[in-house]
């Protein structure tokens, strides 16, 4: 039975608006809706260039709405958490008076029943307006806006920029081979898989062989040794973003097994500062005792488990010059 | 391999082979997993290793499969050592066949393999896609492709090419089951679109094995000839389309030579039933047409993979003693990106 994980992926934006959708996020501020003249033509949404040329238009807007007509609708029975209203609506193809071209957006009635193409509507306001399309709430029969609580007026500065958070949730399964690999990691055993036609072996619990492009089943497990050289290595200085844990200028080092071509990625190192590190260091694997715990791993270069770093043993280094060129 | 004696010309390059997995509503297997199978199936029964081609062009999406860079992971089912040449389209397997099409002109190599793949069911396609709308106007009010596919079709129905009927027997001759009646009695999920209207959420995987000239004559008794290949875009807010028309898809089955001789079959890329519709009146399709004798994407999407799986459909029929067939695939909301690919026969 494959075992699945989940996990959620953000990305917090922050996006230029540029000269033409700035000035539309701006007047939706003060509770106006702007269109840019092309042609005999009003676009709404505003665009920089011209849709069908792509010849830029001249910064020319043209105050339209805030009420207009549906012309096309479809109706929302079960809203997702991403949509602007949390009971059913509405989402409908609007123009507003004055445009030739029609906005999406949502309608709040209370059925499909009440919608029909060549209906009325007009804006519902939010109270407090950042500069963004859902300032308007959604459109509501009639052909008077509304606003919904205070209303704090237009933005002070022109608004050059919009968040959007787009966060989603995926579920992935995991490489039987991974699991294997972390669980043979709580009994300290570092767990190689060897490819029957070309021989080369693979760690971190990757269920296949890239070169022959065949599955690595448990027939082809090998144990690794837990001793090594460091063949090259890289010091992060941790920037702040969010997420981040790390505050302090930390090692990512590349370990080259003993007797193997097997290199261990982006490995921690324990007792080793950052100025001391050197290409030849020997090192021997560190393990998690077996009730600490630790993360399942499947991250960046593999599935590791209990194996938490590498730490120097003392032995003379090596200097083979060609240690530096090995971090596959 | 020996060294083709002169370059490839558009004319001369052919689809030998195809292979798909599974099409299910959700797989175990991981995207690299389920290419590191059908690559295998498309080239084994043609006499190939992976060691004799020698250009492939993989088409996936990040945002489908939750992973940066997941297309690299995808590398290991290729076997790109010694290194290969290699190419990623983000983009449905159609497109990686294009630019497969493409590379082969250069002459210098003879054989191509071209994928598509996707986990659907690793998120709620409802809530990916809006992230892929305009990120000014629309990503922020979660407008989706059920929306989307549900206005377009009211102004296909508007603009008397379709009706809910016409619709609902699209729904039932794709998918060999059902009638019309018990269809039509269902409830609305997005007006005027029902469930049946609706294609399924699918993970597969595709692959495609093209070849030149004398190598593809030697690899199978009847190649399918790649006789036209275009695509064409529109703009990107549908606000700014008419929604009862495909230009795009005019424009590039033109460019293809819809029009130099007739097809027998018509593998189509679309997967809400109204599309099917206007696209048999855009590409002017005659009752003498098969349209989507596979089921088409009613049946199984599997996205990134349902176009290049409708050239496969369309080379099957060429396989088969078929003369000509035309395939289509298309991209982002509202049939924004077609492609057409025109395959023959020849004796």
């Amino acid at each position: 039975m494959t075992r699945f994980v989940e996990s959620t992926i953000t990305f917090p934006y922050k996006r230029s608006l540029g000269p033409v959708v700035g000035a539309f996020m701006t007047a939706l501020t003060e509770k106006r809706i702007l269109g840019i003249r092309n042609a005999d033509a009003v676009l709404v949404p505003p665009m920089e260039w011209d849709p069908a040329t792509g010849a830029e238009l001249p910064h020319e807007f043209v105050e339209v709405g805030p009420a207009g007509t549906v012309e096309s609708w479809t109706w929302v029975v079960s809203p997702s958490e991403q949509h602007p209203l949390d009971h059913p609506f509405a989402f409908a193809l609007i123009r507003l008076d004055g445009a030739t071209t029609p906005l999406l957006h949502a309608v709040d009635t209370d059925g499909p029943g009440s919608m029909t193409e060549g209906m009325r509507v007009a804006p519902r306001w939010r109270g407090t307006r950042e500069g963004r399309i859902d300032d308007i709430i959604c459109f509501v029969p009639g052909e008077t806006e509304e606003t919904e609580g205070d209303d704090t007026g237009g933005a002070a500065e022109p608004v050059t920029r919009m968040d959007y958070l787009a966060s989603i949730t995926y579920r992935n399964p995991v490489p039987e081979a991974a699991d294997r690999a972390t669980e043979a990691s709580r009994d300290q055993r570092l767990l190689g898989l060897r490819c029957p036609l070309c021989e080369r072996v693979y760690a971190g619990g990757r269920g296949y062989c890239p070169i022959d492009a065949i599955a690595l089943g448990p027939e082809c497990e090998v144990d690794l040794p837990h001793q090594g050289t460091i063949t090259n290595f890289a010091i992060v200085t941790p920037v702040p973003y969010p997420g981040q844990t790390e505050t302090e200028p930390f090692v990512r080092a590349f370990v080259l097994l003993d007797g193997t071509d097997v290199i261990i990625p982006y490995s921690a190192v324990i007792e080793l500062p950052a100025d001391e590190i050197r290409v030849g260091q020997r090192v021997d694997a560190v393990w998690a005792s077996p009730a600490e715990e630790t993360e399942e791993g499947g991250g960046m270069g593999g599935s590791w488990g209990s194996l938490l770093g590498w730490i120097p043993n003392g032995q003379p280094d090596l200097t083979d010059p060609d240690l530096v060129n090995r971090i596959f | 391999m020996s060294a083709p004696t002169e370059p490839a010309t558009s004319n001369d390059i052919a689809v030998i082979g195809w292979a798909q997995t599974p099409m299910v509503r959700h797989t175990d297997k991981s995207e690299t997993h389920l290419l590191m199978e059908v690559i295998t199936d498309a080239i084994t029964p043609l006499g190939l290793t992976r060691a004799d081609i020698d250009f492939t062009c993989l088409g996936s999406c990040d945002y489908i499969t939750g992973q940066a860079f997941s297309f690299v992971s995808n590398l290991d089912a290729i076997g790109a050592w010694p290194p290969k040449r290699d190419s990623h389209v983000e983009m449905d397997g159609a497109w990686a066949l294009y630019e497969a099409w493409l590379r082969l002109q250069e002459g210098d190599i003879e054989i191509a393999v071209v994928t598509g793949s996707g986990r659907s069911s690793t998120g709620d396609p409802a809530l990916i896609y809006p992230m892929e709308m305009d990120p000014y106007f629309l990503a922020p009010l979660g407008a989706d492709p059920l929306t989307f596919a549900a206005l377009q079709a009211r102004a296909v129905i508007a603009a008397g090419i379709a009706d809910e009927r016409s619709m609902a027997e699209v729904a039932v001759r794709s998918r060999g089951k059902g009638d019309v009646e018990t269809l039509l009695a269902e409830e609305f999920v997005r007006q005027p679109l029902r469930r049946h209207d609706v294609p399924p959420i699918t993970d597969g995987a595709a692959a495609m094995v093209l070849a030149t000239g004398d190598r593809a004559r030697q690899l199978v008794e009847r190649p399918a000839y790649i006789a036209g290949f275009d695509h064409r875009t529109e703009c990107h807010n549908p606000s700014f389309r008419a929604l009862d028309d495909s230009p795009s898809t005019r424009i590039a089955a033109q460019a293809a030579g819809l029009g130099d001789a007739p097809v027998e079959v018509a593998e189509l890329q679309t997967a809400f039933t109204h599309e099917e519709l206007l696209l048999r009146k855009v590409l002017d399709l005659g009752e003498d047409v098969a349209v989507n004798p596979s089921g088409g994407a009613l049946r199984a999407n599997p996205i990134m993979a349902t176009g290049l799986c409708r050239v496969g459909y369309a080379a099957d029929h060429i396989f088969g003693g078929g003369h000509r067939a035309l395939a289509h695939s298309t991209s982002g909301p509202c049939l924004q990106q077609n492609l057409v690919c025109i395959l023959e026969g020849r004796s």
